[in-house]
């Protein structure tokens, strides 16, 4: 046993909307509020405060831990704001897990919060410099060509279906449907609609894709003794784990999240769990585009590899299928405020295992389930394992769960009369309300940086000036490293060599993007690809390809570097103006053959 | 070795929405001339401007309390030099000022000179347009 044993005792949230009028303490307040009505407790009961928010560019507040302190009830408590990017939801239930299990505290509050829509033109600018700012950024990135590249990668891998991707999207919105908090719940949606959307950044679509949204999401954690006193139904954090893979994105694998399986090993060893598929009745992957939440099955180890799609397809994951995933209705139904989406999975693991999900319920008695959440750069993974009852819990003790106060305002939609019935606001705004509300200030982040390559990297655009592509050994580990990097992250020690490799390389995945990074079309469709170079290790580099039609790009395809006129060269990674197919016609069946994908 | 400078922007801008509690207390400023707070009687504290909740309690809070127009001067300052380093010609007093009725302090300009202690008066815009600069600052009483 890791510490003192933890529950959840309450759980409260807002509506997820495009534009809240309130502001982001405004948020957390309300959410706050509702988890403490939910629990019928005071903040006076509260030892200590963890809070979450994404990055402080979308609210536009450079402090945001302790800016929305108030409104999560942090008022002269122990307080911490922890950040782990998309994980950072199911992370701050991890921080209030060893907050309890430490003694530090009795209960504590867990709070979320996300205002995505103060951030202009787009909150992808937020994002923009999660991107390498000397090797990835001057190629004008897009945050999709991200999710893009990663989903080509995994439906090539495993020869998938956009239409058994597109399930996913389909069953979280109609889920959604049934949730009072949700954005985005549609009952009628379907895959052809899904199939239709605006093709993005193939092959992702609008509709695989989460929405904007503002919002927050608070629970309350108690150790054993003090959760039951203060509930007949506590629900219990039997596991967590938490995991990084490498910051080198393009270096990792793209078709399996291989740093979720490690969270999920980790949070389901201390919850005993030896069987996953068995013992887990209820799931909350994340899925902030549709083919994640399948990524993330097979990461959390409840489906083989490249397998999660046909049973998706096939209703395995349905609400009523065998192992329900997203019943709330997720990201893609309920919205995606960020730090707030993935504490809205950990409540909904509260109401359903306590049975209070309402129509959203389901079918079964679930005792076990698993939340899980991603992020940083595509390479954290956050999961909590929790499990309802138990020895004088609701279902060890045949006790009712206690009836719960009336909500402060009527739930709006009149959907459910189950929990998150003490939910309230926010105010949401139209457009044209946003633009013109009393007394909102306009304010542009008037800030201009200069990075220094640093000694690897800086070598590294020394040689693109020259033609040249270099990059460092490890002797202890044997790989090559492109770009070339001063210390070998895996053994920890200086990596010992230089050398010079041929500017040839393969498609190691690629994408079609038609948008910009503020979502205005491209008159001409890019196509940002993941180049590895002959001879070196694991992965590869961004770059793009050009002197090829989009149709006729395939991941396996045989590239070269096009050079810039050696007079135009700055030492940069545009030096390279792009890659281009060896053989200006390919061989497409060869070119499939050495990419090991499945012929249909 | 060559030495390099990357130079790369954030290019995005924000739009602040004052929330329920600051929109009362714009909305009461522009069309009343009032200063609109809001009390907790619980904890027997008045905040200004308005807010929703209490942060000592976090219960609910309507914006329903009126405080000022005259108040006290907590601290004050003179500013001589813009953010940019440059020479501020004439230079600029603010001044904390707490309502009368508040618990809380407003940050505003201070217009004249007035001691720790000293009573101020609020002077308003006669065109407002729910700001903060609706409010022209504090002058001694
Ligand atoms: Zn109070």
């Amino acid at each position: 046993m890791t510490g003192r044993r933890v529950a959840v005792v309450g759980a409260g949230m807002t509506r997820f909307v495009r534009r809240a009028q309130e502001t982001g303490k405004e948020l957390a307040f309300q959410a706050s509020r509702a988890a403490l009505d939910a629990a019928e407790m005071k903040l006076g009961q509260v030892d200590a405060v963890c809070l979450t928010s994404a990055p402080d560019a979308f609210d536009g507040v450079h402090r945001k831990g302790d800016y929305l302190a108030d409104g999560a009830g942090g008022w002269n408590k122990p307080f911490i704001r922890t950040y782990v990017g998309g994980g950072s939801g199911v992370f701050t239930a991890i921080q209030g897990w060893y907050t309890v299990a430490s003694g530090q505290a009795d209960v504590v509050l867990c709070v979320a919060e996300e205002k995505m829509s103060s951030c202009q033109p787009h909150p992808q600018g937020a994002f923009l410099t999660i991107f390498d700012n000397i090797l990835e950024r001057p190629l004008g990135p897009n945050l999709l060509w991200i999710f893009a590249l990663e989903m080509n990668r995994y439906m090539q891998r495993y020869g998938l279906e956009k239409r058994d991707i597109a399930a996913v999207a389909v069953k979280n919105k109609r889920n959604a449907a049934d949730h009072p908090a949700a954005l985005l719940g549609q009952a009628d949606i379907s895959v052809d609609d899904v199939l239709a959307s605006d093709v993005l950044a193939w092959p992702v679509q609008r509709l695989d894709v989460s929405p904007i949204s503002d919002g927050a999401v608070a629970i309350i954690m108690a150790s054993e003794e003090t959760a039951r006193r203060l509930t007949a139904a506590p629900v219990w954090i039997d596991g967590v784990g938490w995991n990084l893979d490498s910051t080198y994105w393009t270096n990792r694998d793209l078709s399996y999240p291989e740093y979720v399986e490690k969270a999920a090993r980790m949070a389901y060893g201390m919850a005993g769990i030896t069987e996953p598929r068995k013992q887990i009745h209820v799931a909350e992957p994340y899925d902030p585009f549709d083919y994640k939440e399948l990524h993330h099955l097979e990461g959390l180890l409840l489906f083989d590899k490249g397998k999660a799609p046909e049973a998706a397809a096939a209703g395995v994951t349905a609400r009523d299928g065998d192992l329900p995933c997203c019943p709330s209705g997720g990201l893609l139904g309920v919205g995606n405020p960020i730090a707030a989406a993935g504490l809205m999975k950990i409540a909904e693991l509260f109401w359903q295992l306590r049975g209070e999900a309402g129509a959203r319920q389901v079918p079964g008695t679930p005792e076990r389930g698993v939340a899980q959440a991603w992020g940083d750069l595509m390479q954290v993974g956050t999961v909590v394992v929790m499990g309802a009852g138990g020895a004088g819990g609701l279902r060890g003790s045949g006790l009712a769960a206690r009836p719960h106060p009336s909500p402060l305002r009527p739930d709006p939609s009149g959907q459910s009369a189950a929990p998150p019935t003490s939910m309230l606001g926010p105010t949401s705004l139209s457009d044209a309300q946003f633009r013109s509300v009393a007394g909102a200030v306009d304010t542009p982040l008037d800030v201009l940086y200069a990075w220094d390559p640093g000694d690897a990297i800086g070598a590294f655009l020394d040689g693109l000036r020259d033609g040249r592509i270099l990059a460092t050994t490890c002797a202890s580990c044997g790989r090559t490293l492109v770009p070339p990097r001063a210390f070998c992250e895996r053994c920890f020690r200086s990596t010992d060599a230089w050398m010079e490799l041929a500017a040839t390389g393969t498609v190691e995945t690629f994408s079609i993007c038609h948008v910009t990074w503020d979502m205005r079309p491209l008159d001409e469709p890019e196509l940002p690809a993941v180049i590895r170079i002959d001879g070196s290790s694991d992965g590869g580099f961004l770059h793009k390809l050009d002197e090829v039609a989009p149709d006729d790009v395939r991941i396996g395809m045989a590239v070269e570097a096009v050079w810039r006129p050696l007079d135009d060269r700055t030492g940069s990674i545009l030096d390279i103006a792009y890659f281009r197919p060896r053989d200006p016609a390919p061989d497409r069946e060869l070119v499939a053959a050495a990419a090991g994908e499945m012929t249909p | 070795m060559t030495v390099r400078r990357i130079e790369g922007e954030l290019p995005v801008a924000f739009r602040y929405t004052p929330g329920v509690g600051n929109t009362a207390f714009f909305e009461a400023l522009r069309d009343r001339g009032t200063f609109l707070g809001s009390r907790c009687a619980d904890c027997g504290v008045t905040y200004l401007p308005a807010r929703i909740f209490c942060e000592r309690c976090l219960a609910g809070l309507v914006p329903d309390t009126e405080c000022g127009p005259e108040g006290t001067v907590e601290s004050w300052t003179v500013a001589r030099q813009d953010v940019d380093g440059r020479p501020l010609d004439p230079p600029v007093t603010f001044a904390l000022v707490r309502l009368d009725g508040a618990d809380t302090v407003l940050l505003h300009r201070l217009l004249g000179t007035a001691d720790i202690g000293g009573r101020v008066r609020a002077v308003l815009r006669p065109e407002r347009t729910a700001s903060i600069l609706d409010l022209q600052g504090f002058e001694p009483v």
